[in-house]
């Protein structure tokens, strides 16, 4: 493990935690925090939260939580108003939010002797005159077996329909793909299948998520219809091999960009992550489904 | 329109256990194309592309005007030597193949000629030509399931082979193989293949 790109990757991070904890009131994006650590916004959900141990949406909500809190305790605020500030719309919900954490109700909580610190992997809690120094990386977990392989790739064609909605259901892209391309006979055993997903599913809503279904083209092929044309860049990428279903892909996502890219040496670049499906969900269990995720590297 | 998967029409065919099995198979249409010659080489592989070529843009075109779709089969394989069995020490240069891939009885010659046109017109291997609609008829079989190097089957034909004459029947080829798993991504050592031996009471 490279400790360099370890302490890289953390003192970026830091950066953005100090940035959320002075810009608690603000709207936090994924986009202005991403530029705040100067990380790409591709990857960089699956950088913090593999890193901190917690989704940038959960860490922001404890934060406004512990702070709500704090104010309870040592101002004169009404509770409606500490509910406002810290995001919720109703009495209700913040009541709901504040006791689903501190199992008690936030006037009960102002009457009592309790911690405001909510548990946290990374040590972090809500310190408004406090700058933040260091955090707890969160370990790789033990017995997690993962083979990382390096490739340098060549600039890719591919010919591609895309899917926005729910991963699980851009079969009917690949259908019509395969379909339209097929018959026109543009695919044999030398096609390769490729996924190319701009979204983390953890951060964009299901119908949001933009995901292209690409086939290997070559440079004679013409875009036609719903049917587009694009390069995949060319360069390094870490490459994982994915065993089963495709609906536990995102795990393995997780554990290339959150777990083994801060400690491999490698930087990300800003482009997305792609898929390519080694075999065919039409004719495999899916226990036995093999997918290569690459992840592009600096 | 429910779409079939021949496999699963036709389970029975199938069954592939770790100890030989007699069972019956029913006459079936596959896609073939033949060579001669070490397996694995560019001629094989050649061939291979053109069968999984004309397969997928077959499909494709009916799945696109609407008819009857169907899964694409697995590789299959007939191996021999002059129309008889390969005895395990000639020479892998004479051996001769059948390549295939089982195909529903609805499609007919006329759509394989079609598919066989367009694929020629975007420059695809002349191979493609060669490319049949055949109908096997291999009736009593044995059937066993090989896992390993595809080197090392002998040892898996030898059991077939002491099974069938226990039942006083014997083989008479041709040698069949079914391809349950890509011996690109799949490490030899787990490579799971169906074979299958026509057996004769003679």
């Amino acid at each position: 493990m490279k400790s360099a790109t370890l302490k890289f990757y953390k003192e970026k991070l830091l950066r953005v935690l100090i940035y959320i904890q002075q810009q608690l009131d603000e709207p936090l994006t994924l986009k202005i925090l991403a530029a705040q650590a100067h990380l790409s916004p591709y990857h960089f959900h699956r950088i913090f939260t593999g890193m901190i141990g917690e989704s940038l949406h959960l860490h922001i909500r404890r934060l406004r939580l512990e702070r709500s809190a704090m104010q309870l305790k040592h101002n004169q605020k009404s509770v409606i108003q500490i509910a406002f500030e810290a995001g919720y719309e109703t009495h209700e919900a913040f009541s709901r939010a504040f006791r689903n954490v501190f199992h008690l109700s936030p006037s009960q909580f102002r009457k009592k002797n309790r911690s405001i610190q909510i548990y946290s992997r990374s040590g972090i809690h809500y310190h408004p005159n406090h700058i933040l120094k260091n955090f707890k990386t969160q370990p790789k977990q033990k017995g997690i077996q993962m083979k990382v392989n390096l490739k340098t790739l060549e600039p890719q064609l591919v010919a591609f329909i895309r899917h926005t909605g729910p991963y699980s259901e851009c079969g009917t892209a690949w259908d019509r793909l395969l379909t339209l391309l097929g018959k026109e006979g543009l695919i044999d055993s030398k096609t390769q299948f490729i996924g190319l997903c701009h979204d983390d599913p953890e951060i964009t809503p299901s119908d949001k998520i933009r995901y292209d279904a690409c086939v290997t083209v070559d440079k004679h092929f013409k875009p036609d219809g719903e049917i587009g044309i694009q390069t995949i860049s060319g360069g390094d990428y870490a490459v994982l091999t994915h065993f089963g279903s495709y609906s536990k892909l995102n795990e393995s996502y997780k554990k290339l960009i959150g777990t083994w890219i801060p400690r491999s040496g490698r930087e990300l670049r800003s482009s997305p992550c792609f898929e390519i499906y080694l075999n065919s969900p039409e004719n495999t269990e899916p226990e036995d489904l093999i997918t290569d995720i690459y992840a592009p590297l600096k | 329109m429910e779409k079939i998967d021949l496999y699963r029409i036709h389970k029975s065919e199938y069954i592939a256990p770790k100890k030989p099995t007699l069972l019956q198979i029913e006459p079936a249409y596959y896609l073939a194309i033949s060579g001669q010659g070490k397996p694995g080489n560019e001629k094989f592989t050649t061939k291979i592309e053109a069968l999984y070529g004309v397969a997928f843009t077959l499909k494709m075109t009916r799945k696109f005007k609407g008819q009857q779709d169907y899964t694409i089969g697995k590789l299959e394989c007939l191996w021999f030597i002059d129309g008889k069995k390969i005895a395990d020490q000639t020479s892998q240069d004479r051996w001769r193949w059948k390549l295939l891939i089982r195909t529903p009885d609805f499609v007919t010659q006329s759509e394989l000629d079609h598919t066989i046109t367009t694929l020629l017109k975007k420059g695809k291997e002349p191979a493609i030509r060669e490319v049949n609609l055949e109908l096997l008829n291999e009736g009593q079989c044995v059937q066993m399931l090989h896992v390993g190097p595809y080197d090392q089957e002998s040892k898996t034909i030898a059991i077939m082979k002491s099974f069938t004459e226990a039942k006083g029947l014997s083989l008479k080829g041709p040698h069949h193989e079914i391809y349950l798993s890509d011996p690109r991504r799949v490490p030899s050592e787990r490579l799971k293949t169906i074979l299958r031996e026509p057996v004769t009471t003679q």
